[in-house]
């Protein structure tokens, strides 16, 4: 498989959407938009499936309306690995055994960053070691647990105040735990077909990504950095805009690894100081000067180690 | 013109009994309903089902697929999931496994997903403790499963076939739990007559969900978050209003099980000596064989006493025992489950049984008998119960409960 552009232009986005109106995300909900991107690319022939979180409750609630007009299906906030295995599963045996027409269906879970790098960490491991066609695994990274009022993941940045690291007189960071990087771990898994990062900046990059996913013969994961207003104490205009920061400043990689080949996507030349992307954002207004500069010299030694990948095609893991 | 021939005698083609564990009996039952997804996870005593499946999908005895899984909460998450796309599905479990899946176990009976899984019954952890308890099935007593309770190897592999059957009825829509004695059903080997597949076919249809999760079937949302203020209650009413229709289903189903296969059980209440009973023996499981022999010799020795096997506890025939222990003076209740802390310090199934008679016009005398803890109880321990059982009909007991195969202090 290459790396195959399905949508080259914002002209060729189409224009139905399969994630509607009558949800009740915030005012600039980067994983609503998010949602809406993913699965304009999915297409129709898709089942969505959601673990708990933000887009579980937020979403298909108010006077039993529903914003999917694809099949979707909640699952426990540690169940989004494993239902998903059980879905494409049913519909393989299904279709082998003749009890179901045989056709291309795609299974995507939107799980969010608790749900997929904590809780349900296992699940997804071991859906991601099986062989299934059209799986995709969508860590949608708002580096929090918002839904319950904006506590730590393993996936929160360093540095964050949260309401489980709140930063204080005697704790004066917030977080002091490193990011999880769950693209790496999908990474780790032999013989895993597609493995991408992503933001909602550049668009046509995350939904390219989902058809690459989808198409790539194999289970799959894309990691997607989506700002939340609310958890990152940031505008709800700002969503957008902090996508395009956190690539700018280098504090989020875009790459991606098609059947073992690594591929950098984007190089911020020049490279932002971290301070543009963190001032805009109210979790991070107890940092010092000294603390940004510290986080922008922990970006800089990381991209070594993208460039090194990008240099050799293969992954050279930075930690 | 020749004169009309007689008709041969019709003969019912009589399946060979083969000589199966508890295990593999399961595992054949499963295959002769052609389930479609299956999900593993290791624990004892119920691994050997999944073992035998595991082989015969390997030799190509029949076609499903069996996923290995990272754990019972993703084991039971997948057959809950595959289900509602609309798959025939199977798991198990045993003790502390079932405990890790709790979470993926309740929703699917809320959900209205009709799973069928095994329970090979287990002790809790801590300590590690492989003997039989009935802890872990009668956890999930109160979320909507539907559990029988199987007897013998034979009824074990035939209730298998009459779970899909009564589960995936559009009149009931819930997950259903066969327990298994653990060791004692499960690792015991007893000469077993199979469903023919040409039996299976007339008994059971195929599974026919009335909405499945599936892009053909059009865009639909599945247990998406609700107000209380909404539907609330009443999606709690809809479950337990299946879980009632769930008996009238079993009823019939077990009826048509016997006219296909000439095996007839009594749908919820299996009784022996019952008819001029005074004192009564009410407990269910594999150790009923046991209790049967005891209460038989006592007979033969003159004593007016009987069994009740219970094969439900889910829905529970609360009528049908209302009516078999009418005139009784005395019974016991036999459990290898507890309630720590609970009301006189008696079992599970005890409260069940409690309950149940304080809406009887005359109350037996109730008396619980615990065999807690997974040390294998003999023909004398339930013995020494019949008697303490008869004693209490005449002289006032001391208690409720008494535990037995206890060290030390017995009953
Ligand atoms: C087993 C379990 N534990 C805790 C919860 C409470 N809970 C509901 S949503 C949620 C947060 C999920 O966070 P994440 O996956 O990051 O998604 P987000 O809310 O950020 O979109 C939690 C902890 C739950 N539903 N289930
Ligand atoms: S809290 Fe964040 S993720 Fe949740 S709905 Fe609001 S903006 Fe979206």
């Amino acid at each position: 498989m290459s790396s195959q552009v399905a949508f080259r232009s914002v002209k060729e986005i189409p224009g139905v959407d399969y994630y509607t109106a009558g949800r009740r995300t915030c005012a600039g909900c980067g994983p609503a938009l998010g949602y809406r991107l993913i699965s304009k690319a999915a297409g129709p022939n898709t089942i969505f499936i959601g673990p708990t979180g933000c887009m579980y409750v937020a979403n298909a609630h108010q006077f039993l309306t529903s914003p999917y007009s694809v099949p979707w299906h909640h699952t426990q906030l540690g169940g989004g690995g494993a239902a998903a295995i059980g879905v494409a599963s049913a519909l393989r045996t299904l279709m082998l055994k003749g009890k179901r027409k045989l056709e291309d269906i795609n299974v995507v879970v939107m799980g969010g960053d608790g749900a997929m790098a904590d809780i349900g960490f296992s699940g997804l491991s071991m859906g991601l070691s099986y062989d299934y066609q059209r799986l995709l695994y969508v860590v949608y990274d708002n580096e929090a647990y918002m839904n319950t009022g904006v506590q730590a993941s393993s996936t929160t940045p360093w540095g964050a105040t949260t309401t489980f690291t709140p930063a204080g007189k005697v704790k004066p960071i917030g977080n002091t735990r490193l990011k999880k990087n769950m693209a790496l771990v999908a990474a780790a898994h032999p013989k895993v077909k597609y493995v991408a990062t992503a933001t909602l900046w550049p668009p046509l990059d995350l939904m390219n990504k989902v058809q690459r996913a989808l198409n790539s013969g194999g289970p799959s994961l894309i990691h997607v950095l989506l700002p939340c207003p609310k958890g990152w104490f940031s505008s709800p205009a700002d969503t957008v805009n902090l996508s395009r920061l956190a690539i700018e400043t280098g504090m989020w990689a875009l790459w991606e690894q098609i059947e073992g080949h690594f591929k950098l996507n984007y190089r911020p030349k020049p490279r932002k100081h971290v301070r543009e992307y963190l001032t805009l954002q109210g979790r991070f207004s107890h940092l010092k000067e000294e603390d940004m500069d510290k986080l922008d010299k922990m970006i800089e030694e990381e991209w070594v180690f993208w460039e090194e990948s990008a240099k050799v095609g293969r992954l050279v893991v930075p930690y | 013109m020749s004169a009309i021939k007689p008709m041969p005698p019709i003969t019912i083609e009589k399946p060979k009994a083969k000589v199966w564990n508890g295990a593999r009996a399961i595992a054949e039952a499963v295959k002769i309903a052609d389930v479609d997804v299956i999900a593993a996870y290791p624990i004892r005593p119920y691994t050997g089902i999944m073992n035998a499946l595991a082989s015969m999908i390997a030799n190509g005895e029949f076609t499903a697929d069996i996923i290995v899984a990272d754990s019972e909460h993703s084991q039971f998450e997948i057959v809950k999931h595959a289900s509602a796309v609309g798959a025939r599905v199977f798991a198990g479990s045993s003790g502390v496994g079932l405990a890790f899946a709790a979470e993926a176990i309740i929703v699917t009976a809320l959900s209205q997903l009709p799973v069928v899984a095994a329970i090979g019954t287990r002790a809790l952890d801590d300590p590690g403790n492989f003997g039989m308890e009935w802890s872990d099935a009668l956890m999930f007593r109160d979320f909507g499963w539907l559990i029988s309770w199987a007897k013998t190897v034979q009824e074990a592999s035939d209730m298998t076939l009459v779970a899909y059957r009564v589960a995936e009825d559009r009149r009931v829509l819930l997950p259903h739990f066969i327990a298994l004695d653990g060791a004692a059903i499960t690792h015991v080997a007893t000469p077993v007559v199979p469903v023919t597949k040409e039996q299976a076919t007339n008994f059971l249809p195929p599974y026919r969900p009335p909405y499945k999760l599936d892009p053909a079937e059009g865009p639909i949302t599945k247990a998406q978050h609700i107000a209380p203020s909404l539907i609330g209650p009443e999606q709690r009413k809809a479950v337990d209003v299946a879980t009632k229709r769930a008996k009238q289903v079993i009823v019939e189903a077990w009826k048509d099980f016997a006219k296909y296969t000439g095996r007839e059980y009594p749908p919820f209440i299996e009784t022996t000596g019952m008819e001029d009973a005074e004192f009564a023996l009410v407990s269910m499981g594999a150790y009923m064989k046991d209790i049967e022999l005891v209460a038989d010799r006592l007979r033969k020795k003159g004593m007016k006493i009987g069994t009740v096997r219970l094969r439900y506890v889910r829905p529970f025939p609360a009528e049908e025992l209302l009516k078999v222990l009418d005139g009784v003076k005395a019974a016991g209740v036999i459990e290898f489950g507890y309630s720590f802390g609970s009301p006189f310090g008696t079992g599970s199934l005890y409260h069940e049984v409690a309950t149940t008679l304080y809406e009887a016009g005359s109350k037996p005398e109730l008396l619980d008998f615990l065999f807690l803890g997974g040390r294998e109880p003999t023909v004398e321990h339930f013995t020494q119960v019949a008697e303490k059982v008869m004693e209490s009909a005449h002289k006032k007991p001391q208690k409720k409960a008494y535990w037995l195969t206890l060290r030390g202090e017995d009953i």
